[in-house]
């Protein structure tokens, strides 16, 4: 199907904003590494994520756009802060911290895996053929991140401690990914977003626990309470307002121009 | 001005690092396919502590600015080869009774009796190019 | 491929050095024949030293010039542009990784290129040592200095060193790139809005100089190019690339509109401000076609101002260097780490 009736726009639109915002700021803040990371080599395959992150992005806020209206470069630069549907996990500041940076990763790519696995499964079939391109994608860089963790954990006790430390401060923040979208159930429902067999979280847990025991690490992130607001309902956390402000302050000072 | 925050470090000694040098990973060679079929060719060396980050890096750096669709990376210590000062591989006596142009202007000249020179030409011009 | 690393070079110019009269005449001979030099060739002492350096040089070039842009990745006002600029800057990283392989090559190893780097005791080029304060910066340095890279890229690239001679063609590639986007910046700009024209005007005052300049000292002034013209790692000289670069750039840059000046640079690399508030800089009057020579005219850039920049008192030198060193300090857990962790479990791999 390649349309969907009114009540469930503005639901499945919130539904794919949330996922476009996290994939913009992800890789906002890893092109931020772009010229300054730790390997040269690294450096290159690193931008190469951000701006697969940035480029699928730019496609769902395409799809949006075709549901309510708009454009992408206004829903990526013109919104206000509470406007923007991302999780404070991409928000945070890394710090120019490797260890912080490969965390951020490992706990967005592993559950964008699988919510593009579902995704490729929706009935409605413009997001479904784009969801199976990004899920491939994906799967490149959660091998890369995954191999990142496995490094500096068994990188002595200096990079393990790292490593763990990142791990543990992004937690709590990792999980709140979980936080349902406006009318998140509604588009399950309907399709739009089919339901797997196995529940997400668990599956998602299981896959990055597989990871930090093969690396040494140990991982503590637990479901967010079901009455939990955070980054999908606006909230925003503080280190988001800088972080917009930048990104759109050449955008901001003539919007209507083409740049 | 909304300079990201690790851009915006000014101090500044010309002071030795506080640590010693850390030397380089191993060269791994990297020979990348453009289409099936095709051989691969040489394209670049990245360096990496095994294969399968050498792989990696290899993909992102050398698989990105050409479309591509195989890869090869092979440590450098793996790679053995000759030397350009004085290590002979095409032998230096005359290779012509191997090789097409050893025999093309006798063939030529021999079929010249038994057939016209346009006959000869149309001949000549479906031979069997790629072999020769 | 060859392995033939030489490790023990002593990696100064030595000029009273006695090489081989049968040898050097060889070696002399292949590079007139406009044949290539590989690494495991004997070559001069002072060639492979030579190479080295100004291989080194334009790694660190590629390095630092990842910065100034860097910065405006963040910034940048779309997603196209986002991307684009993010690839660019990219770029310029696997530029200077591929370099950087030519001259470990050579002999020196990369972590000492880069400890050299960032304790100042290497340069690399002087237009990076200017300052890109806004967006219409960006598309500048795209157009103006990416296509000054490539004419004289271009020129390396005829050059008899053949791993660097591959490694040019292969960055000229996507050299053509970043200045596509970059000319489609301009271009986008000098079509948009008074504030986005002005905005360009006042970048292309900040990089026209620096541009000339960018081809190096007039070549009366630069000394020792002598055995590196006859051993073709240098091909054509700094005053005649410069004279194709304003022929190709002047009357692209009069066409859209885009006034050609002489101006005054205070510290910060930005057009210094007279005391009545008016910018301190006047119309070039010599950026005219002359009909005779068939070349575009121009006033020479602040010679003086270019030797100053070149020995760190530049507006940005300090900075470029700064970050680079912050950035390989903070690297050196992560590569202490990966190396250290080489070879893992099978069950991690
Ligand atoms: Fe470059
Ligand atoms: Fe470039």
């Amino acid at each position: 199907m390649d349309m969907i009736t009114d009540d469930l726009k503005t639901p499945f639109s919130q539904l794919l904003l949330s996922i476009a915002d996290d994939k913009l700021i992800q890789g906002h803040r890893a092109s931020d590494w772009t010229g300054v990371a730790p390997i040269l080599e690294e450096d290159i395959a690193f931008s190469a994520i951000a701006q697969e992150e940035i480029a699928h992005a730019a496609e769902l806020y395409r799809l949006v756009a075709d549901l309510t209206g708009g454009n992408a470069d206004a829903l990526a630069f013109g919104r206000a802060a509470e406007e923007y549907r991302c999780a404070s996990i991409v928000e945070l500041v890394d710090e120019f911290d490797w260890a912080t940076a490969i965390a951020r990763h490992f706990f967005c790519d592993h559950l964008d895996g699988l919510r593009f696995g579902r995704l490729a499964n929706s009935c409605f079939t413009p997001v479904a053929g784009l969801a199976a391109r990004i899920q491939a994608e994906e799967s490149v860089h959660i091998e890369h991140v995954d191999t990142w963790v496995q490094h500096l954990g068994h990188g002595g006790d200096d990079a393990r401690g790292r490593m763990q430390q990142a791990l543990d401060a992004l937690a709590p923040h990792a999980s709140m990914m979980f936080e349902a979208t406006q009318g998140g159930e509604l588009v399950e429902s309907a399709g739009l977003f089919p339901k797997a067999d196995a529940d997400m979280f668990d599956q998602w847990l299981t896959g990055l626990k597989k990871i930090t025991g093969q690396a040494g690490l140990t991982l503590n992130v637990t479901r967010p309470a079901p009455d939990a607001v955070g980054g999908r309902r606006g909230q925003r956390s503080g280190d988001f307002a800088e972080l917009l402000d930048e990104m759109s302050e050449v955008y901001r000072q003539e919007p209507e121009a083409a740049w | 001005m909304g300079l990201s925050k690790i851009r915006q470090i000014e101090a500044h000694d010309d002071s030795e690092l506080s640590f010693p040098p850390e030397g380089d990973a191993k060269p791994y060679e990297v020979f990348i396919q453009l289409n099936r079929g095709q051989p691969h060719v040489h394209s670049g060396t990245v360096d990496a502590v095994d294969g399968k980050m050498a792989l990696s890096y290899a993909k992102k750096h050398f698989g990105r600015d050409q479309e591509c669709v195989h890869m090869w990376v092979v440590p450098r210590e793996a790679m053995i080869s000759t030397n350009y000062d004085g290590e002979i591989i095409w032998p230096l006596t005359d290779q012509g009774y191997r090789l097409v142009r050893g025999y093309a202007i006798d063939v030529r000249r021999k079929w010249e009796r038994f057939r016209d020179q346009e006959e000869l030409d149309r001949y000549q011009d479906d031979d069997i190019k790629e072999m020769f | 491929m060859s392995a033939g690393v030489t490790t023990a070079v002593e990696l100064k110019m030595d000029w009273e050095i006695q090489e081989d009269p049968q040898r050097t005449a060889d070696f002399q001979a292949r590079i007139d024949a406009k044949g290539l030099i590989e690494v495991d060739d004997w070559m001069p002492h002072n060639y492979r030293v030579g190479m080295l350096r100004m291989c080194e040089h334009h790694a660190n070039s590629e390095i630092v010039g990842a910065l100034p842009e860097g910065e405006w990745i963040t910034r940048a006002p779309s997603l196209l542009r986002k991307l684009a600029l993010i690839a660019k800057v990219q770029d310029e990283v696997g530029h200077g990784q591929m370099l950087y392989h030519v001259c470990q090559d050579l002999g020196k190893p990369r972590d000492q290129m880069l400890r050299d780097l960032c304790t100042g005791k290497t340069k690399y080029h002087n237009v990076f040592n200017y300052p890109a304060p806004t967006w219409a910066d960006v598309a500048m340095i795209q157009w103006l200095v990416d296509g000054a890279a490539i004419l004289n890229q271009k020129s390396l690239a005829e050059g008899s060193y053949g791993p660097y001679v591959r490694t040019m063609k292969r960055i000229n590639m996507e050299e053509a790139f970043h200045f596509k986007s970059g000319e489609d910046m301009v271009l986008t700009l000098m079509s948009g809005t008074p504030r986005q024209k002005k905005m360009a005007q006042e970048a292309f005052d900040r990089w026209w100089a620096p541009c000339l300049m960018f081809f190096g000292p007039p070549d009366s002034d630069s000394t020792k190019t002598g055995p590196f013209m006859t051993w073709r790692i240098k091909t054509k000289t700094n005053d005649t690339l410069r004279q194709t670069y304003v022929d190709r750039f002047a009357p692209a840059a009069k066409a859209l509109g885009l006034i050609i000046h002489v101006a005054h640079k205070d510290k910060d690399g930005m057009v210094a401000i007279k005391p009545d508030g008016n910018p301190d800089m006047v119309v070039d009057e010599q950026i005219q076609f002359d009909e005779e020579s068939g070349h575009w005219g121009f006033t020479q850039p602040d010679w003086d101002e270019f030797f100053r920049v070149i020995k760190g008192n530049g507006p940005c030198n300090k900075q470029r260097v700064a970050l680079r060193r912050f950035s390989h300090e903070q690297g050196h857990w992560v590569r202490q780490a990966v190396m250290g962790s080489a070879g893992l479990p099978p069950s991690a791999n």
